[in-house]
């Protein structure tokens, strides 16, 4: 049966960033993982701390640190490290992030009309933050036929200020629509289809170039232009070259409902990088049950055919998400199950799991709930002693965060990641402890 | 709304009652006016089970009910095809059913007239292999299962045509009587919050378990005992005929696959106020354990939502027994025509309650010769006779039609804006032309929109959209308050459902959706707290 | 079958559960390859649990009079090709692609199966008559004007990659070899293993056989090779189940009695060997201790040396081999959830630089890219990998199952051969070098 010095199970931000880290630091690295989730339908962006008393995402790290049972107050000070080290392997791969942990969290509109608030994008998104000069416009750019993103619903909504917050905003919002060739009468059409479609360079042209026209034409033009996100998904940076080369107006992608083509450029992005680094990916891995010897793990078996496959693992990184990622299951009854490892898990009772209002500004209490660890990211008992001593925990399945409401799920994502592969490059007696490999 | 407020009757809820009454009366002659608060059938109608019975639940303890159940699917399938789906429908006895029940019950449907063959078990686990395979005996009978909806527009549809009115979101706020009759009515624009006075000769209160509430506008006591009736609906059919078990009717005894899910019911509750319940997971729970007695694996299958609907009981008050206020299910199912002139001294006042929807038709007749008989009218009742409008004899609901009718044009994604339930473009158009400033929820009931497993994930900011974009030439500030209220109000109602059911796969669907619409999409942004949305619901506020 | 039936088949990988768990989250669709390239396919999502929901078996429409009596209201869940991709993508664990192939089957029922579909499925008639007759056979499927003919009448696209029928079958040939030999006592399971040749080395590629033999015979396993028939994918892949599970008993008959004394069933299609682990269960729905004691003794080749190498009892003397080597996983392969032994069996091969062309799906997807209407989708499907493939300039290409390896061959111009005949070149290239060591005409005993 194979084996792995670090198997990571979840195939995620979290996962995917332990996985690299833990490669380069000479490991042999195995990711398995059920299939896509987070980064498919997220919208791509590396959201670290977007809470509305924070002036940045190291001053929003500084507010969600003081919270009881953040994963920020021991894992803070990683981001920051986490973010430097990622930039230049999301880079390699396509996506250029725009921003830092000290810009300043503005808010972005987005394909509902709605504003949410970040500060590092990827370059495609990123023309959505500078602040709004006085008399400033912004065109919503539909296409036509696309049932996705509606400019007009859009357009109304954002031309409000309390949606903005009552703060800086565009002095007008207009919406179109632009007819692109070869789509009328196609029965599928969705993002990735479209976003493929940027990616044939002679199709780019002659859509761009009916952008621009329409573009240009449109009575709110002249300042920024929103349109939904699809500018392609293997050659993003040359579709926003060709858009920079015929638009004036500055342009930026809004993040869609899943399929999320900015979440999959970042899993493109993410894999690739890994497998440079001598990884092993493996999606459609059902993890069946894991082998354990004393506080010990010592094999992941997953589904096969007619049988089961082992991988035998030195240690492990738990990156499976939270209940949206299935890493925790709600059972009936009541109880809130990690179902792998069966780790203890830190949860509300269920009565009290959501509150009455699907948009409680309190939030639900479920939120929070996950596995509890250790500063290494060991997981813990109600004592706090680990439960396991070669097992790691990432990403959203970590306790005491509500990734949705206070936007850092990107940041604890990355940080665990990071953490938990340089804490296990630590661990194994006999081997001498690689320091992580440093990019400039 | 017309220029002429001169009708002879006012009828006063907008359910299937109300529109049968209305359709009743409007072929007799007379010029009616059906007015409801909400939108078409959101009161019991909208909330209820969805089965078309055969009366098999009542031939052991209320025949006359049984009749009238037998009586009216027959004429239901004769009038309105294309609203019900002919499932079948098996009686079966569980190993926790009594044996005396199950040896008289085929002498009891006999007796009332209820359609009923046994078939070897052996078939009916064949034809529904998840079925509880320890089940000792199985009955066949006619029920099966109706649409409500579209029922109802047939019959305003019918009553239309005739030169009658039905008018949504109007809101009966005041009646004024002199003496022993009613004089006026009015009503209140749910939307514009105008006014609208009507003096009609007579008024017909089909408000179901809220008929109290309108018999009190003129000092009329009627005593509702609301029921409230909880219903779990699952994500597939796991059964194609709708399931009894063969007992003394409890809860979680009956499954009705409506459309693409199954519904399993139900509960009885008492509750004071027909507008103000909650479930609980405790309920849930239980209504699940009772339904593994005909389904053993439901505890694996997928819950959509839970949902409840207020059944309007009543029971004369020389009749009302404690033991009947206790246990509604003791209350006759069987309809009362109240005649408010020798009961309460109003002379063109008549209220209809109890009954059930399968003998809506029945109610409405009954409810309708005696306000023609008081009116001096005698034209005599025809509805049982003319099949509603826009329907083929015998054609009956056929669950594929929607993917069938699909994918002969081509099939695909892009024409759907709901895909779980195939709601296209055209679809969502037609229904937003017929019901101008309607809600998501009302497009929901109308189309199925959001009724899938994603329940609204992805159709509602589409459907939004389209609002949006309809809307678009009537300023820009009423599109995104439009769109607002459609999309928090239409998330807000599905949660509610969600709630109860919370766990598994379905909270995991809630929570990428949530994920989606509070990450990338932003919705906080647009909740303004404190300011109701198209759900009624104010932001926080306890329900 | 109704929804209901789904959700009781009693094995664990129940299709019709799974269909409860979609999340709607088009993940699937985002890795489907025919969606990837023709409109005609709406995608996994739609066609699978989508609509799933709006499938059902006994409630038929009242007949009326002049309508169309309709049964299964799918159309284009036809141009699903079963590579699996979505099934591996999803994150709820949905079985879309077994889900879309009884749908399909669903569609067919009642319906007299269309002559091409039933033709495709009659693998072992084909091929007895095309071995026959091969020098004609051979000749007919080279020749463009009958092959424009059958395209006409049969629905097969005249482009679509036919392999040339051999002289004889196997099993006629290891009939002869066996009455050479005479009959002894086969080894027991530790020194034997059985062979489920497929339809391919049975009537195309008799050196891939070849290949097996030696290579167990080099690891220290004879060979048995039962009598045996077409597994019977290509009839489940075009939905005619009854005839699909005469050919499953048929073979469950014959390996069944070697399973139950340990032998190990050994493939090298990877086509033929998952119909029997997993689909001879899931999607006919077998359950009986015979299916199940098969498929569990059943082994991928390459699957079944690396097993021999993890407990240290390869045969590794392997020679150098200087080469480019382009590797293509097969769909079926990823759906065994093994893993790609064939790219670890390379790397032990010194020299020899083999490397993942890591696209989805070549496109012949079985006997789906042969037919009129498929082959243009399964020509776009496969192009990136055509490209990769011909841009390496390598000599030859390597793929574990039969039809893709027929489809990268005609589709680039490279020879593409079985994984094991490239392990065997390399064994050979070890004997040389040993021989070559000693020196030419070395004396005995030095």
């Amino acid at each position: 049966m194979p084996s792995a010095d670090v198997v990571v199970i979840g195939a995620g931000l979290a996962g995917l960033t332990a996985a690299i880290a833990a490669a380069e630091s000479g490991a042999r690295v195995h990711v398995l993982a059920k299939g896509h989730a987070a980064t498919h339908w997220g919208p791509g962006g590396i959201d670290v701390a977007g809470i509305p008393a924070a002036s940045t995402p190291r001053d929003g790290i500084r507010l969600l640190a003081g919270e009881a049972g953040h994963p920020y107050a021991f894992l803070g000070a990683d981001v920051a490290a986490a973010l430097d080290w990622i930039r230049p392997h999301l880079a390699a791969g396509g996506v250029e992030y725009v921003g830092d942990l000290d810009t300043p969290l503005q808010l972005a509109p987005t394909s509902i009309g709605g504003t949410r608030r970040a500060a590092i994008l990827p370059a495609g998104q990123a023309a959505a933050l500078s602040p709004w000069a006085a008399g400033e416009r912004l065109v919503i750019c539909g296409i036509a036929g696309f049932k996705d993103f509606w400019p007009e619903a859009i357009a109304a909504s954002l031309a409000r200020a309390r949606v903005w917050d009552g703060g800086n905003r565009p002095a007008s919002v207009t919406p179109i629509s632009v007819v692109l060739p070869g789509l009328a009468g196609r029965h599928n059409l969705n993002a990735l289809e479209i976003a493929r479609r940027f990616d044939d360079p002679a199709w780019r042209t002659s859509a761009i170039e009916a952008m621009a026209r329409a573009i240009a034409a449109a009575p709110g033009s002249g300042g920024r232009v929103a349109v939904p996100a699809v500018l392609g998904i293997r050659d993003h940076a040359a579709v926003l070259d060709a858009i920079g080369g015929k638009i004036p107006a500055a342009t930026f992608e809004m993040p869609l409902v899943p399929p999320s083509v900015p979440g999959m450029r970042l899993y493109a992005a993410l894999r690739a990088a890994l497998i440079r680094a001598g990884g092993r990916v493996q999606i459609g891995e059902m993890i069946e049950r894991i082998d354990r010897d004393g506080r010990a793990v010592t094999a992941v078996v997953s589904a096969a055919a007619a049988r089961t496959y082992t991988v035998r693992a030195g240690a492990l990184v738990l990156a499976t998400g939270g209940i949206a990622g299935g890493g925790l299951v709600a059972e009936r009854d009541g109880r809130l199950l990690e179902p792998l490892l069966g780790l203890p898990v830190e949860a509300p009772a269920a009565d009290d799991w959501l509150a009455v209002d699907a948009f409680e500004p309190a939030g639900h209490p479920l939120e929070k709930a996950g596995i509890r660890t250790d500063a290494e990211l060991r997981p813990v008992d109600a004592d706090g002693t680990p439960v396991f001593e070669n097992v790691r925990v990432a990403g959203s399945l970590l306790a005491g965060q509500r990734y949705i409401r206070d936007r850092c799920g990107d940041g604890v994502a990355l940080a665990s990641g990071w953490r938990a592969a340089r804490s296990l490059s630590a661990v194994p007696a006999g081997r001498a402890a690689a320091p992580g490999s440093e990019r400039p | 709304m017309g220029e002429s407020h001169a009708y002879d009757v006012l009828v006063v809820g907008g359910g299937a009652t109300g529109a049968g009454v209305l359709r009743d009366l409007a072929r007799r002659g007379l010029r009616t006016l059906l007015v409801e608060r909400g939108d078409w059938g959101t009161g019991t109608t909208g909330r209820y089970h969805g089965l078309l019975h055969s009366g098999g639940r009542y031939v052991a303890k209320d025949r006359l009910a049984a009749q009238e159940c037998i009586s009216e699917n027959r004429i239901l399938r004769r009038i309105a095809p294309a609203s019900i789906e002919d499932t079948g429908g098996y009686f079966v006895a569980t190993p926790a059913d009594p044996d005396d029940y199950v040896t008289a019950f085929p002498a009891a449907c006999l007796a009332a007239d209820v359609d009923c063959e046994e078939i070897p078990v052996a078939e009916a686990l064949r034809r529904e292999p998840a079925l509880n395979p320890a089940i000792r005996r199985a009955f066949k009978l006619p029920d099966g299962s109706v649409e409500p909806w579209q029922l109802i527009e047939s019959n305003i549809a019918d009553a239309r045509a005739l030169g009658s009115d039905a008018w949504s979101y109007q809101r009966l706020v005041e009646m004024e009587r002199e003496g022993e009759r009613i004089v006026a009515a009015t009503l209140r624009d749910e939307r514009s919050g105008s006014l609208t006075r009507i003096t009609p000769r007579f008024v017909v209160s089909c408000a179901g378990a809220w008929a109290g509430q309108i018999a009190a506008m003129v000092n009329v006591s009627v005593t509702m005992h609301p029921g409230k009736g909880t219903m779990l609906i699952y994500n597939q059919r796991m059964t194609d005929t709708v399931i009894n078990r063969c007992h003394k009717s409890s809860d979680g005894d009956i499954m009705v696959p409506v459309h693409t899910v199954a519904i399993l019911g139900t509960t009885e509750q008492r509750v004071e106020d027909p507008d103000q319940y909650e479930i609980t997971r405790d309920e849930v729970a239980a209504l699940i354990r009772e339904g593994e007695n005909l389904f053993p694996d439901l505890g694996r299958m997928r819950l959509l939502r839970a949902y409840a609907g207020v059944r309007p009981l009543y029971q004369p008050p020389a009749e009302v027994t404690a033991d009947a206020l206790k246990d509604g299910r003791q209350i006759s199912r069987a309809h009362t025509v109240l005649d408010h002139a020798s009961r309460d001294g109003v002379e063109n006042f008549v209220t209809i309650v109890g009954g059930k929807l399968t003998t809506f038709r029945r109610m409405a007749e009954d409810t309708v010769d005696l306000v023609c008989d008081k009116l001096g009218v005698t034209e005599p009742c025809t509805t049982a006779d003319a099949i509603l409008p826009n329907q083929v004899p015998g054609k009956t609901y056929w669950l594929g039609h929607r993917l069938a009718e699909h994918e002969a044009e081509g099939g695909g994604d892009n024409g759907l804006l709901c895909e779980c339930e195939f709601v296209t473009r055209p679809m969502l158009d037609a229904f937003l032309d017929r019901h101008p400033g309607c809600s998501l929820d009302d497009v929901r009931r109308g189309t199925r929109l959001g009724m899938g497993p994603c329940q609204g994930g992805f159709c509602t900011f589409r459907a939004a959209g389209v609002v949006g974009e309809r809307a678009g030439h009537a300023g820009a500030a009423d599109v995104a308050e439009l769109a607002d209220r459609a999309i928090l109000g239409f998330l807000r109602e599905r949660f509610k459902g969600t709630r109860p059911i919370a766990a598994g796969r379905q909270l995991q669907e809630q929570w990428m959706i949530s994920g989606v619409y509070g990450g990338g999409l932003g919705v906080e942004s647009l909740i303004e707290h404190g300011t109701p949305d198209a759900s009624g619901e104010v932001a926080g506020a306890q329900r | 079958m109704t929804i209901a039936e789904l959700i009781m088949d009693a094995s664990e990988e129940a299709v019709g559960y799974s269909s409860d768990e979609c999340l709607k989250c088009n993940v699937c669709v985002t890795v489907c390859p025919v969606a990837r390239v023709t409109d005609l396919f709406p995608g996994p999502k739609y066609v699978g649990p989508q609509a799933q929901r709006f499938r059902t078996g006994h409630a038929q429409p009242v007949q009326v009079p002049g309508a169309p009596f309709m049964l299964s209201p799918d159309v284009t869940v036809d141009y699903c090709s079963g590579c699996g991709w979505c099934t591996s993508a999803c994150p709820a664990g949905v079985k879309i692609a077994e889900m879309n192939s009884q749908s399909r089957a669903r569609m067919k029922a009642g319906k007299r199966p269309k002559l091409r579909d039933w033709g495709l499925g009659q693998t072992d008639l084909v091929g007895q008559v095309g071995v026959l007759f091969s020098p004609i056979a051979n000749w007919a499927l080279a020749n463009r004007p009958i092959r424009a003919i059958m395209e006409t009448t049969v629905g097969i696209h005249r482009q679509a990659p036919f392999p040339k029928f051999g002289r004889r079958t196997l099993q006629s040939t290891w009939k002869r070899r066996q009455k050479r030999r005479g009959t002894t006592a086969a080894p027991g399971p530790d020194r034997a293993v059985v062979y489920f040749h497929g339809c391919s080395a049975n009537y195309y590629e008799q050196h891939v056989a070849d290949a097996a033999v030696e290579i167990l015979r080099r690891n220290g396993f004879e060979t048995i090779i039962p009598e045996q028939v077409c597994c019977g994918l290509p009839l489940i892949s075009n939905g005619i189940y009854t005839d699909a599970r005469q050919k499953a008993h048929r073979n469950l008959d014959v390996l069944a009695p070697y399973a139950r004394q340990g032998y190990r069933i050994i493939g090298t299609s990877t086509s033929c060997t998952h119909t029997i682990k997993a689909e001879y269960r899931e999607m006919l729905d077998l359950h009986d201790e015979d299916a199940t004691v098969v498929a569990n003794a059943t082994w991928d080749i390459c699957e079944f040396l690396l097993d021999l190498h993890e407990q240290g009892k390869l045969n590794t003397q392997f020679g150098r081999l200087d080469e480019d080597l382009p590797y293509h996983a097969p769909c079926q392969l990823r759906s065994h959830g093994i893993g790609l032994p064939a790219m670890d069996l390379f790397a032990l091969v010194p020299g020899l630089r083999a490397a993942d062309m890591d696209h989805d799906c070549c496109g012949i997807a079985g006997t789906y890219g042969m037919k009129k209407e498929k082959y243009p989708i399964g020509m776009a499907v496969g192009a990136p990998l055509f490209e990769k493939i011909k841009a390496s300039n390598a000599p030859e290409a390597a793929c574990d199952s039969e039809t893709c390896r027929w489809q990268i061959e005609k589709a680039t111009g490279t020879r593409t051969r079985h994984p094991i005949e490239i392990l065997l070149d390399a064994y050979r290239a070890g004997d040389s070098e040993r021989l070559a060591a000693r020196g030419p005409l070395a004396p005995a005993g030095t």
